[in-house]
């Protein structure tokens, strides 16, 4: 298979560059030091790649075995709303993650790490690009959806972290474990988005997913591969990163990357349609097995760093052990990480609100489960507004002031926010939702 | 790309960077030595490379062998884009299944599609089990030899 390069017209590319001097100013760093860190490797282009050769029949749902729309004006009209929403939804996550990530990428410990994921953050802002493309390319998208392509992309460029489409997109980064964290958790999920999309009934976005596929290979080892160091570095005692801390951060994702995926019950649609092969329940779940297996091998590369004298064999004993209850041979089992139950600090999905504990279990009582979710969370993500948005309707939920319904819809998700976009020479105002209001906007809930 | 065959059911798909864990503990097998820094500094570079073109062996959910590589061009003199076959482990518990062939082949069919006209690796002549490998697979000596100065 061969890959070509497009471009977009150029006032889009201009304000995806001017979008990029504001939200990714290390990105000339990025290039001046290439050869050092990526010696021999391609630079970076700020382009559209689509990869040609690709099956060109529709692979599953209703229309298995037809040829693949080009156009959007060929897709069945339902297929075709789906899709806008899909790619404006993954055109935010793009942005969004660079907004996340920028705050909190100088504080990163070790160059390394840091250039993986500066160099990360300018391959997110390629597919961003991406997903610009097909909207430009494809004039059908101005039709089908009642936007001009201008208006599509000044809205997606204008999001800020607490606009964005999806609500792992609009939570701030605390330190630098959660750039990495982020990268491991929720790079993950779009992993698996990206494949999903592979097999998408619309040709364009089918050849738009394997080169994001293959950059987002390595997101997922930029965040993977820290966690390892930093469990190597724990065990040995080093002062810094905690396997505590790490616990935390994955407490604090695992919950948003979970609902990613949709509500447990969908994704029916879009795999009738050809768009996915698979429901949200299935790769909701393949998902959570992938982190079980990340984590268990951070606990083997502490238990090894910890008791280098053991066999492989032996430290898994040692690991299973300890994540059973038991203290072995000194290590504890807060000394290792545990992957969160799925219905934990859910705020979407089925198991949206309810009371569950880290560990699967039940909470009656309102007080003591917020005692709990104090104890598993990062202190700092403690004192933040998207914790405080998330208490506040759960006690409304448990007052019977708020359905679980009604407190679902208040959790940060899509709203227009005012600012000037890069691609336009004049401030936008639009109307807020009338709804509660956070990400940086918010007024304080009534008490 | 992924294939599954025969009496054991392998099946061929590329590296993640979850397979780290299971490729040390295949080296350590072979070695006698842990070594996870090593590894996740060639397994990061070869997902930054070619995620596609490093593969792993599965058998029962369970990595027993790994080959890594990538598609080359420009060095050596060699102007034809090439396939480089440059690290490979095959679980010893799991050997006798034609693990490294079913690898091989993956990764000659990935080097096709990227443009190679051929495949090379350097082979220690002092491993005849590997040697044996290579020219079971076609591989030939080649006038390109590999020289060295210690410094």
């Amino acid at each position: 298979m061969s890959t070509r390069t497009a471009l977009l017209p150029k006032k889009y590319h201009d304000a995806v560059v001017r979008w990029r001097e504001t939200f990714l100013p290390d990105f000339d760093y990025l290039l001046d030091n290439w050869d050092k860190h990526f010696p021999k490797e391609p630079r970076f282009e700020l382009c559209a790649y689509r990869e040609m050769g690709m099956c060109s029949e529709v692979e599953c749902g209703d229309l298995q075995g037809k040829p693949k729309p080009t156009r959007a004006a060929d897709l069945p009209e339902e297929a075709a709303h789906h899709l806008y929403g899909a790619i404006r939804a993954q055109a935010s996550t793009e942005f969004g993650s660079i907004q996340q990530h920028r705050l909190t990428l100088s504080r990163a410990q070790d160059e390394q790490e840091q250039i993986w994921i500066l160099r990360m953050m300018a391959e997110e802002l390629r597919h961003g690009y991406q997903m610009l493309h097909l909207l430009s390319e494809d004039e059908d998208w101005a039709a089908l959806s009642g936007h001009t392509t201008s208006d599509a992309i000044e809205d997606i460029l204008s999001m800020t972290t607490g606009s964005h489409l999806l609500s792992a997109f609009n939570i701030d980064f605390d330190s630098f474990v959660d750039n990495v964290t982020f990268c491991a958790l929720i790079d993950r999920v779009g992993k698996y988005q990206l494949a999903m999309q592979k097999v998408s009934a619309y040709q364009p976005m089918a050849e738009s997913m394997p080169q994001m596929l293959r950059e987002e290979a390595f997101h997922l080892a930029a965040g993977v591969v820290p966690m390892r160091r930093w469990a190597t570095e724990a065990a040995k005692g080093e002062v810094y990163v905690s396997m505590e801390m790490m616990q935390k951060a994955v407490n604090k994702w695992l919950p948003r990357g979970l609902e990613m995926f949709g509500d447990e019950r969908g994704g029916g649609t879009n795999v009738r349609l050809g768009l996915k092969p698979m429901k949200n329940a299935e790769a909701q779940q393949q998902y959570y097995d992938e982190v079980v297996k990340l984590v268990k091998d951070v606990d083997m590369r502490y238990v090894r760093a910890r008791l280098p004298e053991l066999s492989m064999p032996e430290a898994k004993d040692v690991v299973e052990r300890v994540l059973a209850g038991d203290v072995v041979r000194g290590i504890k089992p807060e000394d290792l990480i545990r992957v969160p139950a799925m219905d934990f600090f859910r705020r979407r999905g089925v198991p949206a609100f309810r009371m569950m504990g880290v560990d699967g279990e039940s909470f009656d009582e309102l007080d003591d489960y917020l005692r709990h979710l104090r104890g598993q969370l990062p202190e700092s993500y403690l004192a933040g507004v998207d914790f405080r948005d998330f208490v506040h309707a759960l006690r409304q939920v448990d007052g019977g002031e708020l359905t679980v319904a009604d407190a679902v819809s208040q959790m940060p998700q899509l709203r227009r926010v005012a600012g000037s976009c890069p691609c336009s020479k004049s401030v936008r105002w639009v109307v807020d939702d009338p709804a509660h209001v956070s990400g940086g906007l918010s007024q304080p809930p009534s008490p | 790309m992924t294939s599954d065959a025969t009496a054991t059911e392998v099946k061929i798909r590329p590296m993640d960077e979850l397979d780290i864990g299971d490729i040390v503990a295949i080296d350590e097998k072979i070695g006698g030595e842990y070594r996870p820094d090593v590894w996740e500094s060639r397994a990061t570079y070869y997902l930054r490379r070619d995620p596609d073109g490093s593969l792993v062996a599965e058998v029962d959910g369970e990595v027993v062998g790994f080959m890594l590589g990538e598609v080359r061009s420009g060095e050596f003199g060699l102007d034809e884009t090439t396939g480089w076959i440059d690290q490979l482990g095959v679980d010893p518990e799991a050997r006798g299944q034609a693990i490294g062939r079913r690898l091989a082949a993956g990764m000659m069919e990935h080097f096709r599609g990227r443009g190679a006209t051929s495949v090379r690796t350097l082979v220690d002549e002092e491993r005849d089990d590997v040697r044996s490998f290579f020219d079971s697979l076609g591989f030939e000596p080649s006038t390109l030899r590999p020289f060295v100065k210690k410094l």
